[in-house]
């Protein structure tokens, strides 16, 4: 307690301006946020997101150890062999065979248990999620084109009759509405700088280059409102490059849809050739 | 005229302490000057984690000075200076000069035996076109129409006019570019006097690891700093006489244009090994140092020295693992994953020799060795979560995250900048005649060791969690609101680091002057560079050592009982 | 000097004279050079990286239907670089003979140099003659890729060659100041190396823009 009364006048800086107001700032923007509080990304919502969870866990895990390793490494000689007077270190400059052969297949090892067994899930994985984008002849595609700018998301969809170029394509901006549990393939490019389209819910990013057509894809398997954030700098306002991915149920879907190419076809305008971008989807 | 010849020494105040050929003066120079830069980006870096953890909220004490328009807030487009400015401040201006430069220029002639650098004016001219690449960077933040904001990595299109229009974009290629001709020309002084000037004896094999770790460091900059030479003068073409060799013609207008994804390539083709470029240095100081305050001989010299080829090497072929989302094919992504988990071999072979290192030695946990083991702890932490980014399965969510500014900060900053702290602290005595404060050394350490892995640790979690980098102020988006937590905790614990460093200016600038002089050999270790007087007299050796024994025999049994250490110039007896 | 490592410090030569070279001494110029040339290999490796990167999304190579750069002319500055190089290197040999032959070598030495530099000089009209011929029909850096591509990397070449030529006429002056001879040519052969550094690259631009 005598100890508190001592310290307590040390502190009255705390009530100077120029110190106090950001310190007083800092601590009530804390405990402002005190309520709701996030230490990992949430329940994954596409597939891919799982395949993500699990391949992380495990390096996790294996990484884990091997830094467990490292440290009881470091402490054990730091506790043991510190110097001390009539202590001498062991000579040793790991010349001989034997501790050649014991560099080798230590590294050998940790290789193959860190890197080689990631390696192959990972590959197993990309072969049949990541890079495995659906084919988009196929019917249960949902597809949609990304046209990115500074500092908005355009997204176009191909609307009822499910061709691009038509009067009832779908445009949105910031928003992008999905139906659940079919793959969504995305041809992306960029008006001016590069973006990176990221739904941190579904676990995906692709950047969106200018000048060529990046493909990415996932498939969503809960329905609700997500994120869409910009992953890669586009200038200053960046951080406010956001928008929103509705993910519906089919039959919710399809009413929506319906309605906005409706929508879409009223307000369509063939002779504003700027709004009238769409691409080959062809490979 | 090549440093075989012996210069006079110099008299007038100009030729002795600001346009000397003397590397050990040239040294000098390169460490305060890195010094200098290495506070102005930690400044800058306090002031990005202020706005962070506060978005909209003056910066106190000087944020009125610096941003007046705004009544001390960092702007958006400030804050992108900011950080753009950071990374660019601390790798060419910080940690290069310091790391390289500083480290580079007095060790290695005093190490190998020779009286100087085997081209001093080259040496000279090293430093002074670093100075000029500083200043024009620095006069980059005033210019009209706005510093550069591309971010470190300047990626076009946000680097050429279609992103940035202001000059500063430009001056900031012109500034990198110059720093590159100064890294250069040390890359081949250094190369040539190590392969020219070693004294008799001074074997390949018997080669200090610190010097080994510059030397390859050389190497890469010899070889890499010129890709990210020319990929700066193609934008400083790009941006002021309109080429367009990463302007890219529009999707939709059609035509034919450049292509954006060029840069990427060339500047990763360089990005990476200047990963290595700073942090082998850092490998060979800690290799050393562990050595010789265990009392024990560096573990497995020969695989060291072989691990660290490899990685020099390797670190050629595997610049892909930055471009997995940029849209790589699926071929080159899965050559690129496998060749970088191919580069944690050699890497684990370094760890292994360290670690047995200090197995049953003799440890003298002085200042210099604690920062020497904190890069083990430091670089085995950023080297594992590697594992993390090189997967492309994981790459996929973490890229661009807080994930991966704490993996790059803790492998290449935080080891290559404890690295550095180390060498300052080991070789400050015969630099400049004095001892550092071993206590305020060991606080120093303390105070930076453990705030630095929370800050970084912390990095992790957000990183996890979603937060991309780069951002203004995370409060904006609904979906990292919940994170600003994380944010508030990583800035308190990165003021902390920052204060803390205050008490290495304090002891550092108090040391130089107001020191206990400093014995000749305070650390009992065998390196020629501890052979000769301290001061160093100007030229180094009296006559030219002739090396009998390696750098590292301690303890050796033939020495007998009462010492533990032997002068590489002497023989072992027996 | 320093190989025996006792030898003593002060007291070798004359401090105000710069000494002459030793075969040591050539060595280390030379490997010092060569690192550099190794260094700016890769610095136009890379510019040559991004021309066949670039080249590639050109469809039809070279373009059809605008006025190009004469390959006639280039052919012609192609030669006279080579012979330039050519001229340079016997220069910088005529340097390394035996003295004995007196004046008569001074004056060999210049007369190349002096040959080698014209017809580098030579090549840099030539190389304006292809700028200003292009310009004339219209096409500048701004034009499209194929003359961002062509002007791009002959500015860039063509700043080495005003290097070089700056280095020709440094040690031309130096032979004038009678500075150079057997015991002393680190400076000439280093610059004889740069100039045919500069005329490799030139023919690498000339096979790519001009040949395939």
């Amino acid at each position: 307690m005598s100890m508190l009364k001592a310290i307590l006048p040390s502190l009255a800086f705390l009530r100077s301006r120029w110190l106090g107001c950001p310190l007083a700032l800092m601590l009530t923007s804390t405990w402002a946020l005190a309520q709701d509080k996030r230490w990992g990304p949430g329940e994954a919502a596409s597939d891919y997101g799982y395949r993500f969870h699990d391949l992380f866990w495990l390096i996790t895990i294996l990484v884990s150890v091997a830094f467990a390793l490292v440290v009881l490494l470091l402490a054990i000689p730091v506790l043991r062999d510190r110097e001390r007077p009539g202590h001498r270190a062991s000579f040793d400059h790991g010349k001989s065979l034997h501790d050649k052969r014991l560099t080798a297949v230590i590294s050998i090892v940790t290789f193959i248990i860190l890197d080689a067994w990631v390696l192959v899930i990972a590959m197993q994985d990309l072969r049949e999620a990541y890079w495995a984008i659906p084919d988009a002849e196929d019917p249960q595609t949902y597809r949609v084109e990304v046209l990115a700018q500074q500092w908005a998301w355009n997204f176009r969809a191909p609307g009822v009759d499910g061709e691009f170029g038509t009067a009832d394509d779908i445009i949105t901006i910031n928003e992008l509405v999905v139906p659940k549990d079919r793959p969504v393939s995305f041809n992306m490019t960029s008006k001016d700088v590069i973006h990176a389209l990221f739904l941190p819910e579904m676990r995906m990013k692709r950047d969106v280059n200018p000048g060529s057509i990046n493909k990415t894809w996932f498939r969503p398997i809960t329905a609700g409102d997500f994120t869409i954030l910009c992953a890669e700098l586009c200038g200053f306002a960046h951080y406010q490059m956001s928008g929103k991915l509705r993910v519906l149920e089919q039959g919710l879907f399809n009413e929506w849809e319906a309605e906005a190419s409706k929508l879409a076809s009223t307000a369509f305008d063939a002779d504003d050739t700027e709004a009238q971008w769409a691409w080959d989807w062809e490979e | 005229m090549t440093s075989d010849h012996i210069h006079p020494e110099p008299t007038t105040f100009l030729k002795k302490h600001v346009f000397s050929v003397d590397h050990k003066v040239i040294a000098k120079q390169f460490l305060w000057f890195g010094l200098v830069w290495l506070g102005i980006g930690g400044i800058m870096a306090m002031m990005l984690r202020w706005q962070l953890a506060n978005p909209g909220v003056p910066v106190p004490l000087f944020g009125k000075l610096l941003f007046p328009r705004t009544s001390g807030v960092i702007d958006p487009a400030s804050y992108n200076t900011l950080f753009t400015m950071h990374g660019t401040i601390m790798i060419f201006l910080g940690l290069t000069p310091a790391m390289i430069g500083a480290l580079g220029n007095w060790s290695i002639p005093l190490m190998i035996g020779a009286r100087d650098m085997i081209f001093p004016t080259l040496n000279m001219l090293s430093f002074w076109t670093m100075v000029m690449g500083g200043a024009v960077g620095f006069y980059s933040l005033f210019v009209p129409l706005g510093a550069t904001e591309a971010g470190w990595t300047g990626y076009p299109t946000l680097s050429t006019t279609v992103g940035a229009v202001g000059q500063g974009e430009t001056l900031w290629a012109i500034a990198v570019f110059l720093i590159g001709a100064s890294s250069i020309m040390g890359g081949i002084n250094y190369i040539t006097t190590v392969i020219r000037l070693r004294c008799p004896g001074m074997h390949w094999m018997r080669l200090p690891l610190t010097v080994w770790g510059l030397f390859l460091t050389s190497i890469l900059n010899v070889l890499f700093i010129p890709v990210i030479g020319s990929a700066m003068i193609i934008l400083v073409l790009d941006r002021v006489f309109g080429t367009t060799f990463y302007v890219p013609a529009s999707i939709m207008s059609g035509g034919t244009g450049g292509d954006p994804i060029l840069y990427q390539h060339l500047f990763w083709i360089f990005g990476h090994p200047e990963v290595y470029i700073l942090i082998l240095p850092a490998w060979g100081v800690v290799c050393d140092l562990l050595s010789f305050f265990a009392r024990k001989p560096a573990f497995g010299y020969r695989a060291s020295v072989g691990a660290m080829v490899a990685v020099t090497v390797l670190s050629a072929v595997v610049y892909g693992h930055h471009m997995f989302t940029t849209g790589l094919s699926a071929m080159l992504g899965e050559s690129f994953m496998l060749l970088t988990m191919i580069i944690s071999v050699p890497a684990e072979v370094l760890f292994f020799n360290w670690l047995h290192t200090l197995w049953k030695g003799n440890l003298r946990l002085t200042t210099p060795m604690l920062f020497a083991m904190s890069v083990i702890f430091v670089f085995g932490l950023g080297g594992l979560t590697g594992i993390y980014l090189a997967t492309i399965g994981t790459d996929i969510f973490l890229h661009d995250t807080y994930f991966v500014v704490g993996h790059f900060h803790l492998t290449m900053a935080a080891s290559a900048l404890f690295g550095t702290f180390a060498a300052v602290y080991f070789w400050f005595p015969k630099m400049f005649g004095r001892m550092m404060s071993e206590r305020l050394g060991k606080l120093h350490f303390w105070l930076s060791f453990v705030p630095l892995v929370i800050v970084f640790c912390i990095m992790f979690i957000s990183g996890y969690a979603g937060m991309p980098r780069r951002y203004y102020d995370h409060t904006s988006t609904e979906y990292l609101r919940p994170l600003q937590h994380l944010n508030v905790a990583t800035s308190v614990a990165a003021f902390l680091l920052g204060a803390a460093q205050l008490i290495f200016v304090y002891n550092f600038i108090k040391s130089r002057w107001w020191g206990e002089p400093a014995p000749q050999n305070p650390w009992e270790v065998g390196t020629l560079d501890w052979t000769t007087e301290t001061p160093v007299p100007h030229y180094n050796f009296k006559t030219i050592p002739v090396v009998q024994c390696g750098p590292h025999e301690f303890s050796n049994p033939v020495l007998g009982p009462d010492t533990d250490w032997i002068y590489q110039t002497e023989k072992l007896p027996g | 000097m320093n190989t025996t490592g006792i030898i003593e410090l002060h007291g070798e030569q004359p401090v105000d004279q710069a000494p002459l070279e030793t075969g040591r001494d050539r060595v280390n110029a030379t490997l010092g050079m060569i690192l550099f040339i190794g260094s700016w290999t890769m610095a136009f490796g890379t510019l040559f990286l991004s021309f066949l990167v670039l080249r590639d999304k050109i469809a039809v190579w070279p373009p059809a239907g605008i006025a190009l750069p004469s390959a006639p002319i280039a052919g012609i500055a192609t030669l006279v670089l080579a012979a330039s190089s050519v001229f340079v290197e016997r220069a910088s040999r005529s340097l390394a003979v035996a003295p004995g032959a007196g004046s008569d070598r001074r004056a060999s030495f210049n007369s190349l140099w002096i040959t080698g530099m014209l017809l580098g000089l030579g090549f840099a009209l030539l190389q304006a003659w292809l700028w200003y011929d292009l310009i004339l029909a219209g096409r500048t850096q701004t034009s499209g890729l194929y003359e961002s591509l062509f002007f791009g990397l002959t500015w860039v070449h063509a700043a080495h060659v005003l290097v070089g030529l700056f280095l020709l006429s440094w040690g031309l002056i130096g032979s004038r100041l009678r500075r150079y001879g057997p015991e002393r040519r680190s400076f000439i052969s280093n610059a004889a190396l740069f100039w045919h550094f500069v005329g490799i690259v030139w023919l690498f631009l000339f096979l790519g823009f001009f040949v395939f």
